[in-house]
């Protein structure tokens, strides 16, 4: 036998052997990792906080269907057929003062009622409206609460997106899905708790993103969402260089180790032990990725149901595939961020294009769940930032208009994971600017989705400057009414 | 060497004493009771009379007494509440979710019984010189730092560690110093140096080094929210790069900390000021500006001051007096009518709250060319422009108006307006919730201000106020840094609060003590910090016994020396000089390096411009700053997002890192080119390998150590060996052209051997 061979058979005889005693602790962080301040209790961090879940949890994991950009809730939910025969009247000052308005379109000389262009249908059981560019989703109708007196405080896309994922209009707050990787750990062994993924529609290009929307703010980064990129790798260096095989990085992979174990020995310092086992879950990673994107092994079927985009990497379609493959895989928090909403003019040209790109495939991804009995503890989530105005941005004409950015009212829906389906939450006015009844604000939301998680989320806190701060900061109520009868 | 697996007590220099536990200590209020209190009474019986209950305060002893004083403790009111079984009568109220424990409840009853003593916060009092403490003949103490922690070990039954080895030491001192490893020639010329005095020359050189300032500024940067976009939506470009230069300058040149905090708070009104102080004031424009249209300016340019006033209260106070912007502070003495005071200050710039579309924001200056090397006449600080606002866009119905923009020969800078723009308390703190009925003057909180004669009444006299000998929280904040960054936790781990939710110091008195010698040297920064790298507690040993992590994790009581995680910007730049090709050169426009494809467009509106050439080997202080997509592998490894006033950041330990450093391209072409720099150097494969690892680890590798790099090695070449296309597939990996003259298997294989030395947990850590 060639010597080097026969050392190498007989290092990794002894790497296999020499695996079991790499502390079991530091193996059990994983993808959870350790912070210096925790390395005496590596094992804590990827289970969550001792005391959670505070109580049972109706839902285990969450995929929230971000609609970034503000939709018009007066064009796809907010059935207002009054509307009609008020087309082109001013918008009374009363229902919508000025000081309401951006400053986008609080100089026009007139703000002229714009109903929607669209045909609104009552469907499934239950009667839910839909516009009929909501088609697919409408089919699942008696599986969503839509909420239509949603509500916030900021005006504008940045505040507003950080709001809805932070609870709070200024940056620096941890994102919903690193508070729910900070109290509940992580269920996989080899993908991270949470994952955010992004897509832009075939209409204009969108509202860009920050890293903001899915970082962990003040709580440890190891908490923040991993982005999978929208094209390559999706991971960012998940692959090995060019001319590196498996093997390659698999010796290599056992001589780091085999070289930290001695450096452990000789330094004692657990950090060392959570780096190896690390970098032995770094490896899992590499080896499970190309499975979980490899889409050949769907049905024809399901497939089809999504839609032809779903091969295309980057597409709203193949993240709802996605999404659900990673739900599967015990992925905690699976947030999407469609890009497009934000029409300020064409607006009926724009949306039906943003429809088109996504109704299928959100209805695919709840049929999917529901068929394969996740739906039950899934909770789905699906809204944007902010709603649109009643008035038209810009000339309003029978075919076309646009609308400005509106916090005042806009509609969301959630689904299964505990959720009562085929009703309906809240009231707007006759115009959609105001909430009239059952007002949700941003907090009510985010409490809402904790209780569902089985977290209480005025005891879901984190020390940072001298104050045990929230994700729904000293606000926030859980909507009961939404629950499930017998869940709450 | 230790040959195998099994833990020897003798190799534990700093092994565990044993010893009856300390009797109880009497009841300490700050250290004791005043945590409780505040975390589970103020809330509704702290300074804030907006949620006060029962007209009841608890925060200070002359309101309380009704309820404290008593014969014996459960005969006292507050007792007999906490006790309570009946719902309605005990406190905390369920309703808070804060439940008191048992222990607390033990400890106020102790307190109760011992007359309820108050003391005033300890980090309201100015600091007191202490008395270096007595510790035995045959202790080493280098410096009196070395009394103050051999002091506490006892109680804690810890032990000193030995000096690390030399070796070890000038790779510590290199990196604390510079950032960066040292040369195998400087750590040679270290072995071989006998003086008494070699250690002590070290240290003066790499103080001298121009590396320092570079290596230094950045947590001063993370502090200050340095970046060279806006941070909100679009994230739109910024021109501050003079300023991040004036700060590694000012660092380089030993400035003296009063100094730097007066002349970047309020420089620009120092008399005969000069360019670069003016320059220095950038510090208070390094927030973030909304650009986004449809944006309110009078509700940002709110946030704009108020993130000034939050900067300065974290970075220079060390205080969160962003708390009371909407209501009094919860725990400590500052109502919100003095965080609108404070507020006044930085009020009167003449400013814009939207800012432009890419550029930046008035005010701001034109820097002549021949920046940093100024004339005298060019070194005289200027008149910015006056503010001009134009319509956003021109189509019907926009009503935004934005300034004109700064090109990049610009700098923002602040600027007093003659006419003072009023300042109001905001109720709530909303931008449009102003309380008219009266404008408020500047002022400093009482709490805090005990020694002056007379309130500072524009931002000059603020910063003097700051840097007053007899200010109780500015050297404490200062030094504490410094220590955090040597230590990796300071002697307050919260190094964002001393106020009374922080955490006390480990060694109140070291703290006193470094914070007196910066300013009795006039505040001296390089002298101070000196003094800490001088002391036998920092030269000690990072090796660790189990007993050792059991009894103090996270090294507190410094019986040993520091071992953690490189900052990522050392990180890289490590990588990079390791492997020759980091270009040293000081300051100018920031680079953009190698990042991800599509990094920005993917999610954004923007495109990242890579840089080709020398730009992609600069050191990561001058990597392109984009806030709202900072990168990914900085981040990865817990950088500051520069969003915010950031001084204190985990350090995480993830697969993220690993995948960072095995498969970037940064850290695959730095493995490359060091793989390549060892074989044009030496043939005997021994001495290319030793090389390798002496430029990442400085140290010789053991004989095991070198068996196994050898092995790797050679596991590595039989795979490239039959197999030319993946070699050179992997040694075109990064745009530093290879060595065609080198075997190209041999120096694949060689290449993975370095990215494995660099994935060594040592390769990354100062030990």
């Amino acid at each position: 036998m060639h010597p080097v061979r026969e050392l190498q058979t007989h290092l990794h005889r002894r790497h296999f052997f020499g695996r079991v005693g790499v502390g079991m602790a530091a193996l059990s962080t994983l993808l959870s990792g350790s912070s210096a301040a925790s390395a005496a209790s590596p094992a804590k961090s990827s289970r969550g906080l001792a005391d959670l879940p505070h109580f049972k949890p109706q839902a285990r994991r969450v995929i929230y269907l971000f609609q970034s950009g503000g939709p018009s809730q007066l064009d796809l939910l907010d059935y207002k057929p009054h509307l009609q025969q008020r087309f082109g009247e001013e918008v009374p000052q009363s229902i919508y003062p000025d000081e309401r308005k951006t400053t986008m379109s609080n100089a026009q000389a007139a703000f002229a009622t714009t109903p929607s262009l669209f045909a609104f249908h009552q469907r499934g059981e239950s009667g839910l409206w839909f516009s009929e560019l909501l088609q697919h989703t409408g089919q699942l109708a008696d599986e969503l609460c839509i909420v239509n007196s949603m509500h916030t405080p900021a005006i504008n896309h940045d505040p507003a997106i950080t709001m809805l994922q932070t609870g709070s209009q200024i940056p620096g707050r941890p994102s919903a899905g690193a508070w729910l990787s900070y109290g509940l750990g992580n269920e996989s062994s080899e993908l991270p708790a949470f994952v955010a993924m992004s897509s832009r529609g075939s209409g204009k290009t969108g509202q860009p993103l920050y890293d903001r929307l899915w970082g962990s703010g003040f709580l440890p980064s190891v908490h923040q969402g991993v982005k999978f990129r929208n094209q390559g790798a999706p991971v960012l260096d998940i692959y090995d260089p060019p001319g590196v095989d498996a093997q390659t990085r698999r010796a290599m992979l056992d001589y780091v180790r085999e070289l930290n174990e001695r450096k452990f020995q000789q330094m004692g310092d657990p950090e060392i032990q959570t780096r190896i086992a690390q970098y032995e879950l770094a490896g899992r990673m590499q080896a499970s990725v190309p499975e979980l994107t490899d889409f050949r092994q769907e049905s024809a079927a399901v497939l089809q149901a999504y839609g032809p985009d779903v091969k295309r990497q980057g597409s709203y379609a193949h993240n709802c595939l996605m999404a659900r493959r990673l739900a599967e895989r015990g992925v905690r928090f699976i947030q999407l961020f469609h890009q497009g909403w934000d029409q300020h003019n064409a607006l009926p040209n724009q949306i039906r294009k943003q429809c088109k790109d996504t109704d299928q495939a959100t209805a695919a991804l709840l049929k999917d769940l529901k068929s394969r009995g996740m739906l039950e503890d899934t909770l789905v989530i699906w809204g944007g930032e902010f709603g649109r105005t009643v008035y038209s941005q810009g000339k309003l004409t029978k075919q076309n208009y646009g609308r400005d950015h509106h916090g005042n009212c806009f509609s969301v829906w959630l689904a299964g994971g505990g959720i009562q389906g085929g009703m309906t939450y809240g009231k707007t006015d006759d115009y959609s600017v105001n909430v009239v009844e059952n007002g949700m604000e941003v907090h009510d939301l985010n409490a809402t989705m904790l209780h569902l998680m089985g977290i209480d989320h005025e005891r879901l806190v984190f020390p940072f400057q001298g104050r045990d701060f929230r994700l729904t900061d000293v606000h926030g109520r859980v909507v009961e009414e939404i629950l499930r009868v017998g869940n709450s | 060497m230790l040959r195998n697996n099994l833990w020897l007590p003798t190799l534990w220099i700093a092994s565990v004493v044993t010893g009856a536990p300390a009797a109880d200590p009497p009841i300490d209020f700050s250290r004791d009771v005043q945590p409780i209190l505040a975390s589970k009474c103020w809330n509704c019986h702290g300074p804030d009379p907006q949620t006060r209950e029962g007209g009841l305060r608890l925060d200070q002893r002359s309101d309380a007494e009704h309820v404290l004083a008593a014969e014996k403790a459960s005969a006292s009111e507050l007792i007999r509440r906490v006790r309570a079984t009946d719902p309605d009568q005990k406190m905390p109220p369920a309703s808070t979710k804060k439940p008191l424990t048992d222990a607390e409840i033990k400890v106020l009853e102790s307190w109760v019984e011992q007359g309820a003593p108050y003391a005033e916060h300890w980090a309201f009092r100015s600091p007191v010189r202490p008395i270096p403490p007595a510790v035995p003949a045959d202790a080493t103490v280098r410096n009196p730092i070395d009394a103050f922690v051999l002091a506490q070990l006892p109680s804690q039954q810890l032990t000193p560690s030995p000096a690390a080895d030399r070796t070890t030491l000038i790779r510590r001192l290199t990196f604390d110093l510079t950032g960066l490893p040292p040369t195998i020639a400087e750590v040679d010329a270290f072995l071989n140096d006998s003086s008494e005095y070699a250690y002590e020359k070290l240290v003066d050189r790499l103080l001298r080094s121009s590396r320092y300032g570079e290596h230094m500024a950045v947590p001063w940067l993370d502090a200050a929210r340095y970046a060279d976009t806006d941070g909100y939506q679009n994230d739109r470009y910024r021109y501050m790069h003079v300023w991040r230069d004036w700060v590694v300058m000012a660092l380089n040149e030993n400035k003296p900390y009063d100094q730097f905090i007066v002349e970047q708070i309020a420089g620009d009104m120092l008399p005969d000021a000069t360019l670069k102080q003016q320059i220095a004031t950038g510090f208070c424009r390094n927030h973030r500006i909304n650009s986004e249209d449809g944006s309110i300016p009078q509700e940002w340019h709110v946030e704009n001051v108020v993130d000034r006033v939050d900067t300065m209260g974290t970075a220079i106070l060390g205080l969160t007096v962003g708390c009371a912007r909407c209501h009094d502070h919860k725990y400590d003495p500052l109502s919100a009518k003095e965080y609108y005071q404070l507020f006044a200050y930085f009020n009167n710039a003449p400013e814009w709250g939207i800012g432009p579309n890419n550029g930046n924001s008035p005010p701001f200056i034109t820097v002549p060319k021949s920046w940093p090397d100024l004339t005298p006449e060019e070194n005289i600080a200027r008149t910015p422009a006056a503010l001009e606002l134009r319509p956003a866009r021109k189509e019907a119905g926009n009503g935004l108006e934005r300034p004109q923009a700064g090109n990049a020969q610009t700098v923002m800078v602040m600027h007093e307006m003659e006419t003072p723009r009023p300042t109001y308390f905001l109720q709530r703190g909303q931008f449009d919730l102003p309380d008219k009925s009266n404008v408020l003057a500047p002022a400093v909180p009482a709490a805090l201000s005990g020694f002056l004669d007379r309130t500072p009444r524009n931002r000059l006299e603020l910063a003097e106020w700051l840097v007053d000998p007899r200010h109780p929280l500015t050297a404490r904040v200062a030094v504490n840094r410094m220590w955090q960054q040597f230590f990796g936790v300071g002697l307050v781990k919260t190094a964002e609060n001393f106020g009374l939710q922080g955490e006390p110091p480990s060694h109140p008195d070291l703290l006193d003590w470094l914070a007196l010698e910066l300013i009795d040297s006039d505040w001296n920064v390089k002298a101070v910090q000196k003094q800490i790298l001088m002391s036998a507690t920092y030269r000690q040993s990072s090796a660790v016994s189990p007993a050792q992590i059991a009894a103090d994790p996270d090294n507190r009581w410094l019986a040993r020396g520091p071992r953690f995680r490189l900052h990522p910007f050392a990180l890289r730049d490590t990588m990079l000089a390791s492997s020759g090709l980091l270009v040293e050169q000081i300051g100018g426009p920031p680079a953009m390096p190698y990042m991800p494809p599509k990094i920005w467009s993917s999610i954004s509106n923007n495109k990242y411009k890579q840089d080709q050439g020398s730009q992609l080997y600069r050191r990561s202080i001058y990597t392109f700053w984009r806030r709202t997509i900072p990168p990914p592998n900085m981040v990865n490894f817990n950088s500051a997002e520069r969003e915010v006033c950031v001084v204190r950041k985990d350090r995480t330990n993830t697969p993220l890192q690993a995948l960072t450093l095995m498969n970037n391209i940064t850290f695959v072409e730095a493995a490359r080119c060091l793989a390549e720099r060892t074989l044009q150097q030496t043939a005997d494969q021994t001495d290319v390998l030793v090389s390798g690892f002496r430029q990442l680890m400085a140290r010789q590798p053991t004989p095991e150590e070198l068996r196994l790099i050898q092995q790797a090695y050679e596991t590595f070449y039989l795979r490239y060996e039959t197999d030319d296309a993946s070699a050179l597939q992997l040694l075109s990996v990064g745009e530093q052209p290879r060595d065609e003259s080198l075997d190209a298997s041999r120096h694949a294989a060689l290449t993975m051997t370095m990215s494995m030395l660099m994935n060594l947990d040592e390769a990354i850590t100062k030990e």
